[in-house]
C-alpha cells in the first residue's frame, strides 16, 4: 500500500457497521486491539503503521455504555495522532451527548460542546456524523463536520417496502416547544423545526400528505397529552423522527394515530438507541413496525423484537469516507443514496 | 472557608465527606445521574458564581464513567462562572499509560491531562503520581502530594518492632520510592527483580552467581547486628560486598546509594540462607560453567545478598519442579498477547477482525509477573530479610501477580517472618484483593483510601488496612484556597 491510503479503525462499539463500511470501500479493517484492563481502564494498540495515512476512526457508542465507547474513540484518535497519521477523521454515526447541547437551566453543562472539544484535543481533524440532534453542534467544532442525512436511505426504504401512495407522514414531536422548552432539554424551537422539516421533506419528496402531533411533556423521557393535527383516517401513518430512545413518544403517538383511525402505524427513525424498556414498549404497542438505521448496534434487540427492522446506512458512510479521502463533494449524499 | 464549594463525584463520596468534615463544611449539592441511554447527567444544585470550586473524583470500577463525570462537572462549573476550578484526583486514572509502551500505543495519561484542561480545570491536586514526569503533561499547575509520611506514620505506630523491618521494592522501577521510605524510617531495604527469560535457556544465572553453589556455605550466623544507620558499618563483615552489587544487569536503575544499602543488609545477615537455593538446585540455575571458577572468593559478596527463585505461573516453585513443556511456552514476543486475553471482558468478541498479534498488554515494566501459562521466570531478591518483617512497597496494587510472587519469594526463599504489602493506591482490579487475601505468604495489605474499595470486595477480609487520606487532601485544599505553600503537609512526627 502506498502512503496516504484510507485506514479504517474501529473499537468495540459497532464492529459490524465498521466491517460493512470496510467491505464497501474494498479494504480491510486496520488491525487494532482495544481492550479493558482488569481495573476497567481502556487500552489501545494499533497493529500496523498509520504513518502519513488518511485515518478514519469509526465508533458508535453502545447505549448504556456510552462513556467507555467515547474513551475508546478518544484513545484511538490519540494513538493515531502520536503515530503520525496525516489526517484523522472521526466517524461517529450517532453523536454521543447530542441532547445536552444547551444551557437549558442554571449551571447545566453543555456536554455536547465538551465532547466536541475533547475530540479536537485528542487530535481529530475532521468529523463525519449523521442526523445530528441539533445542527448547531456543528458549530461547537473548529474542524469541519459533515452531517450526513439518513433521509435518502429512508426514502428508498419507504418506496421499496410500503404501498406509500396511501400513506401520510407524521411528525411526532411538534408540540410543547414554546411552552415547555424549559422543562425538557430536547424541546427547543430549533429542534422542533428540525424534526418538522425532516418529516415535511420526506412528505414532499414522496408527494404525500403531512400530519403532526402536538405533544406536551411532563419530564425527561415522559410524555404527556398529545394532539393530532391532520388527517390520518384509513391511511398508513409513517412516524418520522431522528431518535428513538425509550420510545415513549412513539408509543403514545401510535395510540393517538390509531384513535384517529389510522389503518397502520409505522415508525422510521435514524438512531435506534432503544434504551430502558424500549423493546417491551414496542412489543406492547400499536406500532406494526419500527424501522431504524444501523447507526447504533441493535442486533441483540432485534432478536427480542420482531417488529424492529434495519436500514443499512453503511453505503452512505462508506461513500462519505471515500469522497472525503479523494477530496470530492459530499453534498451529493444529502439527496442520494449510493447504490 | 468562605467562597469555597467542594463537590463530590460519584466515585468516592466517603472520602469527600471526611475531607469536608475536616474543613468544617459540607459537600455542595449536585445531582449525578445517568440517562437511560447511558449518558452521564450532572445537575449542580447551588450557585458557584465567583467561588473556588474543588471537585473530588477518584477512579472507580467504572473508570471511564468517572472520568466523563469529572469532565462534565468541570465543564458545568466553568459554564456556571466559577472563579477557579480544582480537580482533586487522589488516584489519577490511566496513570500507568503514561508512555508509549509499544509502537503506536497511546499516551492516554497525557490525553486525559489535555481533556481536563479543555474541560476548564485550573488546578489539579493528586497523590503519588505513578510517574512524577506526568506533571509535565499539564499546562495547568499540578500538586503531586506524597502519601509517604502517612505510610511512615502507620508503620511506626502499627508494625511491632518496626525498627527491625526491611523495606522491599518488588521491582527495580520502584526503587526510588522505596528508598525514600526507607530513608525516612532509617530502615534497610531490599530489591526484587523478575526476569522474563528462562534461565536454563538463556543461562542468565550462569557465570558469576554460579560459584556459591560449589563453595561451602558460609555460616555467617552471628547475631544480626542492630545497625540501622545508613552507610554506617557497611562491609564490616564483607568488605567487598558493596561494589559488585551494583553490577546487576537486570537492575539498571540501581543507584549507588542502593549499593550502600545492600552492603548493610549483608552485614546484618542471618543464618546461611543460601542453603536452600544451593542444596536443591539440580542444574536448574544453569550448568556449571567450566570457565567459571567455583572458588572465586570475590563472588562470596554476592552470595549473601542474592536469593533466587523459579517462578512458574506466578508462583514460586521448588527447584525440581518440572519446567513447562516447550510447546506451552510461547516465544518471548508472544507472552504479552497471552496476558491480554484474560483481561478481556467476556463481552468482547475475541474473534472479530480486530485482533492482531502484537504486544497488547504492555504491562508496565514493573508488573511483568503475569500468570502466563507455561512461562517460567526467575525472581531474584537482593538484600537480606531473614527472620524479619518485610514491607513490600509500591505505589499501586493493581494486579496481584507480582505482589504474590514477591511475597512468596521473600517468605519462602528469603525467610522473612512476616510480609506486609504497602501501597498508596489500592486499585485492586478483578479478583486481586481476594487472591492477595488468600495468599498465605501475605500477612497484611495496607493501602490508602485514594481509590474506593467497594463494600462487597471488602467483606470478610482480615488482612486489609486502609489509611485515611482526608487529612492530607483537606490540608492541601485549605492551603490552596488561602494561597499557602503545600510543602510538608503532614509533619514528620513519631
Amino acid at each position: 500500500m502506498t502512503a496516504n491510503s484510507i485506514k479504517l479503525l474501529t473499537g468495540n462499539g459497532h464492529p459490524d457497521l465498521a466491517m460493512r463500511v470496510a467491505d464497501r470501500l474494498g479494504i480491510e479493517l486496520t488491525k487494532i486491539i482495544v481492550l479493558q484492563y482488569s481495573n476497567q481502564e481502556t487500552s489501545v494498540t494499533i497493529g500496523e503503521s498509520v504513518r502519513d495515512e488518511d485515518v478514519f476512526v469509526l465508533q458508535s457508542t453502545v447505549p448504556g455504555n456510552v462513556n467507555d465507547g467515547l474513551m475508546e474513540l478518544l484513545i484511538m484518535i490519540n494513538a493515531c495522532k502520536t503515530a503520525s497519521a496525516r489526517r484523522i477523521t472521526a466517524v461517529i454515526p450517532n453523536f454521543p451527548y447530542a441532547r445536552q447541547d444547551k444551557k437549558d437551566k442554571s449551571r447545566a453543562p453543555i456536554s455536547a460542546k465538551l465532547i466536541a472539544n475533547m475530540l479536537q484535543t485528542a487530535g481529530c481533524n475532521h468529523v463525519i456524523t449523521m442526523d445530528l440532534h441539533a445542527s448547531q453542534i456543528q458549530g461547537f467544532f473548529n474542524v469541519p463536520v459533515d452531517n450526513l442525512y439518513a433521509e435518502p436511505s429512508m426514502l428508498r426504504y419507504i418506496r421499496e417496502n410500503f404501498n406509500y401512495k396511501n400513506a401520510v407522514i407524521v411528525s411526532p414531536d411538534a408540540g410543547g416547544a414554546k411552552r415547555y422548552n424549559l422543562t425538557h432539554p430536547t424541546n427547543t424551537l430549533s429542534r422542533v423545526q428540525l424534526t418538522l422539516s425532516r418529516a415535511t421533506a420526506i412528505a414532499d419528496r414522496l408527494d404525500l400528505n403531512f400530519a403532526l402531533i402536538h405533544k406536551e411533556r411532563s419530564g425527561p423521557n415522559e410524555v404527556g397529552r398529545m394532539v393530532l393535527v391532520g388527517d390520518v383516517a384509513d391511511r398508513i401513518a409513517i412516524l418520522v423522527d431522528d431518535m428513538a430512545d425509550t420510545c415513549g413518544t412513539l408509543v403514545k403517538a401510535a395510540q393517538t394515530l390509531k384513535k384517529h383511525g389510522a389503518r397502520e402505524v409505522v415508525a422510521i427513525v435514524t438512531h435506534g438507541i432503544l434504551s430502558g424498556n424500549a423493546i417491551e414498549a414496542i412489543n406492547n404497542s400499536q406500532l406494526t413496525k419500527v424501522v431504524v438505521t444501523n447507526t447504533v448496534p441493535h442486533a441483540e434487540k432485534k432478536k427480542k423484537c420482531p417488529r424492529l427492522e434495519t436500514i443499512d446506512i453503511a453505503p452512505t458512510i462508506a461513500e462519505a469516507c471515500r469522497r472525503t479521502h479523494n477530496g470530492e463533494s459530499v453534498s451529493f449524499l444529502f439527496s442520494h443514496t449510493p447504490t | 472557608m468562605r467562597r469555597v464549594k467542594i463537590f463530590s463525584g460519584s466515585s468516592h463520596p466517603e472520602l469527600t465527606e471526611s475531607i469536608c468534615e475536616r474543613l468544617g463544611t459540607t459537600p455542595g449539592k449536585c445531582d449525578l445521574r445517568k440517562f437511560s441511554n447511558g449518558e452521564t447527567s450532572v445537575d449542580i444544585g447551588c450557585s458557584i458564581r465567583d467561588q473556588d470550586v474543588f471537585i473530588v473524583q477518584s477512579g472507580s470500577q467504572k473508570a471511564n464513567d468517572s472520568i466523563m463525570e469529572l469532565l462534565i462537572l468541570i465543564s458545568a462549573c466553568k459554564g456556571g462562572s466559577a472563579n477557579k476550578i480544582t480537580a482533586v484526583m487522589p488516584y489519577f486514572p490511566y496513570s500507568k499509560q503514561s508512555k508509549k509502551k509499544s509502537h503506536r500505543g497511546a499516551i492516554t495519561a497525557r490525553m486525559l491531562a489535555n481533556l481536563l484542561t479543555v474541560a476548564g480545570v485550573d488546578h489539579v491536586i493528586t497523590v503519588d503520581l505513578h510517574a512524577s514526569q506526568m506533571q509535565g503533561f499539564f499546562t495547568k499547575p499540578v500538586d503531586n502530594l506524597y502519601a509517604e509520611p502517612l505510610l511512615a506514620r502507620w508503620i511506626r505506630h502499627n508494625v511491632s518492632n518496626w525498627r527491625e523491618t526491611v523495606v522491599v521494592s518488588k521491582n527495580p522501577g520502584g526503587t526510588k520510592r522505596v528508598t525514600q521510605l526507607a530513608d525516612v524510617l532509617k530502615l534497610n531495604f531490599a530489591l526484587i527483580t523478575t526476569d522474563r527469560r528462562r534461565i536454563n535457556r538463556d543461562g542468565w544465572a550462569s557465570s558469576r552467581f554460579q560459584s556459591h553453589r560449589h563453595s561451602p556455605v558460609e555460616s555467617v550466623d552471628g547475631d544480626a547486628k542492630e545497625n540501622f544507620s545508613v552507610g554506617g558499618v557497611s562491609g564490616a563483615s564483607y568488605g567487598e560486598a558493596v561494589g559488585p552489587a551494583t553490577d546487576f544487569g537486570t537492575a539498571p536503575r540501581v543507584s549507588a546509594p542502593l549499593a550502600a544499602g545492600l552492603g548493610i543488609t549483608t552485614t546484618a545477615a542471618g543464618p546461611p540462607y543460601f542453603g536452600v537455593a544451593s542444596g536443591q538446585s539440580n542444574g536448574v540455575y544453569g550448568h556449571p560453567n567450566p570457565e567459571d571458577d567455583p572458588d572465586d572468593e570475590y563472588a562470596d559478596g554476592h552470595a549473601h545478598s542474592v536469593t533466587y527463585g523459579r517462578l512458574i505461573q506466578g508462583h514460586i516453585v521448588d527447584d525440581d519442579y518440572p519446567s513447562p513443556s516447550p510447546s506451552l511456552n510461547p516465544s518471548h514476543g508472544d507472552d504479552p498477547m497471552m496476558a491480554s486475553i484474560h483481561s478481556l471482558p467476556s463481552l468482547h468478541p475475541t474473534d472479530h477482525a480486530l485482533s492482531g498479534s502484537i504486544d497488547a498488554d504492555n504491562s508496565d515494566d514493573e508488573d511483568e509477573v503475569d500468570q502466563l501459562p507455561g512461562s517460567e521466570k526467575m525472581i531474584t531478591l537482593v538484600g537480606e530479610v531473614r527472620n524479619r518483617t518485610a514491607l513490600i512497597v509500591d505505589d499501586m496494587i493493581d494486579r496481584p501477580g507480582s505482589w504474590i510472587a514477591a511475597a512468596e519469594h521473600v517468605k519462602m526463599r528469603g525467610g522473612a517472618k512476616k510480609v506486609i504489602c504497602i501501597a498508596t493506591h489500592g486499585v485492586f482490579g478483578g479478583d486481586c484483593l481476594r487472591e492477595m487475601e488468600d495468599c498465605s505468604c501475605i500477612d497484611q495489605i495496607v493501602v490508602t483510601n485514594s481509590f474506593p474499595i467497594p463494600q462487597e470486595q471488602r467483606r470478610g477480609l482480615r488482612k486489609l488496612t486502609v489509611i485515611d487520606l482526608s487529612q492530607l487532601l483537606s490540608e492541601a485544599i485549605r492551603r490552596n484556597h488561602h494561597g499557602l505553600p503545600t510543602l510538608n503537609l503532614i509533619p514528620d512526627f513519631y
